[in-house]
């Protein structure tokens, strides 16, 4: 196996500049900025914000292509939503080009397909989704640059084992993009290089799903080996359950007063539920024997950085209350996007992690150990 | 005092054969047990008794009684029994929780609910005594195999349980790495009393480590004895143990010191011996100055190589000196940066892993299913291949229910059954028991001596000097040696048993042959 997998110097928790948790608020930050101000001038500066984090703190391993791939996704669908919305949605005056059209049934909404494509339409679904790349730029750049881990060691310990798991099966899936490029090679190879189409899906699926189902058999003992899992349940973790419960209920309620316009009663319910969700979450986690190895604690740098990325989100929503009109961008009447000072001074906040830097390790060369064992071998 | 006992333990994997029959064995506390067998012998099961893995995670018909340090499996889940049994199962890569070498160390030390600080201790203690300090913040993934086993061992040793028990520790490691393993874990022994339960394939080195041994059969357990009784009539014994058995030497030595003690006097020492050196072929197939670089690392640097008919050639090297690298860029799966591939011969490449390469539900339409695609009808072919690799008794059953020895077989006669001229075999010895190295090893000589070539990346210098013609070494990208076997093997330090004890032997079938020749 190693002979093949490269190492390339990954980032450690340790120097790890910034808390996991530190990450995650930056990110909600930077996804509020989006929405406070979705402009496209400012969502393409939070994107190569995100950009610049990723190139500044990225943590190499399995996790270095979060932040591409996911961004491609993105750009994927949000090419796909243009597409779909220019084809079927009609109203602007100006016509970009004209396309052949049809009439769905009535059964199945009765719209046209096709037809005027218009530029208003285009330029209005463009600039959504961008919004929602940039959202999901600054989403890629939390997952390259925090070790999820860590964050599951910040988090009550009612929600370890559920988070451990997600953990794992995250990392499951660069393994799986590995394995299926391994198996195709194999399987390329075994023709002697002549590649065959037919039945190619099955020779390749099979191999990777009972890899896959192989590893995580050989995974779930390791962690039953070492100890993970259930105790039968203690009293207070039963008492959790009938708090789980009730919060589910209530808040079930809640949504229901909501829809039936009964705000009081919505209200009541929804405190209710909160209370018995942060009840059971205070018991099981009191019930849990579980300790955490050197938990990674929160320091006065972190609240620092956080504090600064969110005067971006904090300074926009004051430019918008005030009436700063650079924010939305009006597509009609069409025109190229203004910017003003503030909210892109603002938006530079959110660069506050590049602060410090991430310092590669190297890697180290094996130290071996000179042992006996050799002369007997 | 016994620290495991197995009392009239049987068991059979769901819709299985019987895997164990009727074990009874004590487990001393504070020893070291080898466990030695064929593939599919039961030793991987009866290893995960000892912690309960069998029967809570595999399902199937248990029966009998297995208690560990007092806690009968029976009513203890493997959980139950992490502070006392530590398990590290066949696949090191498989193992790991955290993408961190310290925080995976620290998470059975987690689980049982430890203290902060006794938690930094253990951890540094597990550190220490595997030797990989320097190691702590790697992800594993980026370890090479020694220090990535190393590694998971100290996972298992984190809560300082009172055995270890480990399947297969070394299989996927160049000597230096097997070494350090084993150093590390004779250590344990030593210092801290820790009770080693291991199963190994190649008895090099668990031979001297080991207390006792037992040799596993068809689900059925031998005593464990003394590693010189138990020895004395395996056959996958050593090639020293076995070099002393052919010369009539009692005791059988177990180390190449022992013997080379024995064999000081002996007349074949140093003997005239003109070894039958092999013709070599046209040639099938040149690499010219290969450079490859894979993440902007230079992996190969300049490779030559020359395969010729009649060649079977071993392709030795620590892990991660370019050896599965280079045969991919023989095999054209692999883009180079420069230099030149000629000859047309016909190449078939086996990766290191038969599991990708296995999905038909049987051993027989697995190997027909590479002629379907080329769109050939050839039972003949088959059947041949069938019967060269020693498949014909396993050729309806799945292929994922095999042992990994028969897996590697099979993918092996998948490919080969193409007509590839160049067969490119890595790592085929991976978990492989003696049985299946014969086989590999006919196999290996059967095409070259029918004009076609074999090369090996390997790490078992013994299946090299039995079967190889030429060796290449490699180190750090770069060919380090390369010539005839006999040349280069004789100059290594890890040069096979029998050259170190009786030189100019490589093997002990040559030894053997010239005996004979001596008594006719």
């Amino acid at each position: 196996m190693s002979d093949s997998s490269q190492t390339s110097p990954a980032i450690t928790p340790t120097d790890r500049p910034w808390h996991a948790l530190t990450w995650l608020l930056w990110a909600l930050a930077g996804a509020t900025a989006v929405q406070l101000a979705p402009n496209p001038l400012y969502v393409l500066v939070v994107i190569a914000i995100a950009w610049v984090v990723v190139e500044a703190h990225g943590l190499g391993g399995p996790f270095a292509r979060a932040f591409p791939l996911l961004v491609g996704v993105a750009i994927l669908f949000g090419v796909l939503r243009v597409i779909l919305t220019a084809a079927t949605a009609h109203g602007g005056n100006d016509v970009l080009f004209t396309t052949p059209s049809f009439t769905l049934p009535e059964l199945l909404g009765g719209f046209t397909v096709g037809g005027d494509i218009q530029t208003e339409i285009v330029t209005y679904a463009t600039a959504e989704s961008l919004v929602i790349v940039g959202i999901v730029a600054v989403f890629a750049a939390f997952n390259a640059v925090a070790s999820h881990y860590e964050l599951v060691q910040a988090a009550p310990r009612a929600f370890h084992e559920l988070g451990l798991v997600i953990v794992v099966a995250l990392a499951f899936v660069p393994s799986i993009i590995t394995a299926a490029h391994d198996v195709g090679e194999a399987d390329r190879a075994r023709t002697g290089g002549r590649r065959v189409g037919r039945g190619r899906l099955l020779r390749r699926l099979v191999p990777v799903l009972e890899s896959g189902l192989e590893r995580a058999v050989s995974l779930s003992e390791s962690l039953d080996a070492r100890g993970f899992g259930h105790r039968p349940p203690a009293r207070r973790e039963r008492l959790a359950g009938w708090c789980g419960a009730g919060a589910l209920l209530a808040l079930a309620a809640a949504f229901v007063a909501l829809v039936a316009r009964a705000g009081t009663t919505a209200l009541v319910l929804g405190i209710i539920g909160a209370i018995a969700v942060a009840a059971a979450t205070i018991l099981v986690s009191g019930a849990s024997t579980r300790t955490r190895y050197r938990r990674r604690r929160m320091t006065a740098a972190d609240w620092t950085t956080v504090a600064a990325a969110c005067v971006a989100p904090v300074a926009l929503a004051v430019a918008s209350l005030s009436g700063d009109e650079t924010l939305q961008w009006p597509v009609d009447p069409l025109a190229f996007p203004s910017a003003n000072v503030l909210p892109l001074v603002a938006l530079l906040a959110l660069l506050a992690p590049c602060a410090r830097r991430s310092l590669p390790v190297a890697v180290h060369s094996p130290v071996t150990i000179r042992t006996r064992a050799a002369e007997a071998a | 005092m016994s620290a495991v006992t197995f009392d009239g333990v049987s068991f059979a994997y769901p819709d299985a054969d019987v895997a164990l029959h009727d074990v009874e064995l004590g487990i001393t506390a504070g020893e070291v047990l080898v466990c030695a067998g064929s593939s599919g012998s039961g030793k991987s099961t009866l290893l995960r008794c000892v912690n309960g893995l069998v029967p809570h995670s595999s399902g199937g018909r248990f029966s009998g009684e297995v208690v560990a340090f007092g806690r009968s499996t029976r009513t203890h889940a493997p959980r139950e029994l992490a502070d006392v049994v530590g398990f590290v199962g066949q696949d090191p890569e498989g193992q790991f929780v955290v993408d961190h070498v310290e925080r995976d160390i620290a998470f059975v030390l987690e689980n049982l609910g430890m203290t902060e600080s006794a938690m930094r201790r253990r951890v540094e203690e597990a550190l220490d005594a595997l030797g990989i300090a320097h190691l702590r913040d790697r992800a594993p993934a980026t370890l090479s195999g020694g220090e990535r086993q190393r590694a998971a061992i100290a996972g298992a040793l984190a809560a300082a349980p009172s055995a270890l028990v480990l399947d297969e520790p070394t299989s996927q490691l160049d000597p230096q790495g097997a070494d350090d393993v084993f150093a590390a874990l004779g250590r344990l022994n030593a210092d801290l009393g820790t009770t080693v339960v291991l199963a190994e394939h190649r008895l090099e080195r668990a031979a001297v480590l080991a207390d006792r041994i037992t040799i596993l059969d068809g689900g059925r357990v031998s005593a464990p004895a003394r590693p010189r009784s138990a020895l004395a009539d395996y056959s996958g014994a050593p090639s020293v143990t076995r070099l002393g058995r052919v010369l009539g030497w009692d005791p059988p030595p177990l180390t190449v010191r022992e013997a080379r003690a024995a064999a000081t006097s002996h007349p074949l020492l140093g003997a005239p011996f003109e070894p039958s050196m092999p013709t070599r072929g046209e040639p099938l197939m040149q690499a010219d100055r290969l450079d490859v670089s894979l993440g902007g690392q230079k992996v190969l640097r300049s490779v030559s190589m020359d395969i010729h008919r009649g060649d079977v050639i071993a392709l030795l090297g620590r892990n991660g000196a370019g050896k599965t690298t280079l045969l991919r860029a023989l095999a054209s799966l692999q883009d180079i940066d420069g230099g030149t591939r000629s000859g047309d011969a016909t190449v078939g490449y086996v990766p290191q892993d038969p599991g990708l390469l296995l999905f038909a539900p049987s051993v027989r339409r697995e190997v027909a299913e590479t002629l379907r695609l080329l769109k050939r009808v050839d039972d003949g072919a088959v059947d041949g291949w069938l019967q060269r690799l020693g498949l014909e008794q396993l050729a309806d059953r799945h292929p994922r229910s095999l042992s990994g020895g028969e897996r590697q077989r099979v993918a092996i006669a998948s490919v080969a059954v193409g007509g590839a001229e160049v067969l490119l075999l890595d790592e085929p010895t991976r978990g492989m028991d003696a049985h299946s190295r014969t086989v590999l090893e006919r196999m290996a000589h059967e095409h070259a001596a029918a004009g076609g070539a074999a090369v090996l990346a390997t790490h078992d210098v013994e299946l090299a000097a039995r079967c190889a013609t030429r060796a290449v070494v490699l180190g750090d990208g770069e060919v380090v040696a390369e010539g005839d076997a006999r040349d280069v093997l004789a100059g290594s330090l890890y040069a096979p048993q029998v050259l170190r004890v009786l030189p100019p032997f490589l093997t002990v079938e040559e030894v053997e042959s010239a005996l004979a020749r001596k008594e006719p």
